[in-house]
């Protein structure tokens, strides 16, 4: 049985006297820190010995973790929350140290209510606030009313290609893409779904991008080519285990 | 209006800017690739179309024939 694990869950009086061990018993509610380093200089020392079934919060990441007797895991259904922007009449979007090697693989979504313009979204990695331009191929699959068309490179190879969008449907405009190991010296893979009301009807897209250089990255820039566009970024992190 | 949303995802804050010079370049860019792209499908298709023309068949009498 470890230091946490409890064999009661008590109750006091008024005016009780509590002692020691009761005050240590209790002090197993769910500490928050600023941040894993903050979390790390909590524990040990004149403070509480860390010990397996600790729970903490990071404010940083706005994790809920466990301690497992070696280690701090990400407790959650596999999917965890890290940021999202709301763009409003803007161009483009980027979202800086939202890839981490916490997680290998991302989710990433876009719902839009509006835009302005016609146009192409299309996103770039980025690091240290800088936009990566070069390395990017990819393949889609686009189906129409009963038009299917495949195209390789929609977009160039100077950035991953996403979708398009119309501005007089862009309401019904979704997208989700699956990013795998942004944050790894690695290349990265993107597989994207997009569907939207489309001038001609109901269109669908569905494409795979590979950014080919082997370096981690901790953003994505996301643009339209019409003039702007409304809505909602939102970014998640899988969980490795 | 501003040209772009920056977020960073630690703290939290979120900017609205007008594009850098160099953003603004590459915006430029990316539109005059975009339009080049759109012009290239546009003639693609054309030529498709005319060609079914020629042929004198509707595009779905072509895939029949071609299925």
């Amino acid at each position: 049985m470890g230091l946490n694990a409890q064999t009661a869950v008590p109750t006091f009086t008024a005016s009780q006297v509590l002692t020691a061990a009761q005050q240590n018993q209790i002090n197993t509610g769910i500490p928050v820190f600023a941040t894993t380093t903050t979390r790390d200089a909590a524990f040990g020392g004149s403070n509480k010995t860390l010990a397996q079934g600790q729970y903490c919060y990071i404010e940083a990441s706005s994790q809920l973790q466990v301690y497992t007797g070696s280690a701090w895991q990400s407790v959650g259904t596999g999917l965890t929350y890290i940021t999202q922007a709301t763009p409003t009449a803007v161009a483009s979007v980027s979202i800086n140290n939202c890839f981490t090697s916490t997680f290998a693989n991302y989710l990433l979504l876009i719902d839009m209510t509006a835009a302005v313009g016609d146009g192409v979204i299309t996103a770039r990695l980025r690091s240290g606030g800088t936009d990566s331009n070069t390395n990017y191929v990819g393949q889609r699959l686009i189906g129409q009313a009963t038009t299917v068309a495949a195209t390789a490179n929609p977009s160039g190879t100077d950035d991953a290609y996403f979708s398009t969008i119309q501005a007089t449907t862009a309401s019904s405009y979704a997208l989700s893409s699956n990013i795998y190991s942004p944050a790894l010296a690695r290349g990265t893979v993107f597989n994207t779904f997009a569907g939207s009301n489309d001038g001609a009807g109901s269109v669908i897209q569905f494409v795979w991008n590979n950014h080919t250089t082997a370096s981690a990255y901790d953003g994505i820039t996301v643009f339209t080519s019409g003039t702007s566009f409304t809505g909602t970024i939102r970014v998640y992190g899988y969980q490795n285990s | 209006m501003a040209d772009k949303l920056e977020l960073d995802a630690q703290t939290g804050i979120a900017v609205e800017r007008d594009f850098t010079p160099e953003e603004l370049e590459q915006r430029k860019q990316d539109l005059a690739k975009q339009a080049e792209i759109a012009a290239a499908i546009a003639a693609q298709n054309k030529l498709k179309e005319e060609t079914i023309a020629k042929l004198g068949l509707t595009i779905e009498e072509l895939k029949a024939l071609l299925s």
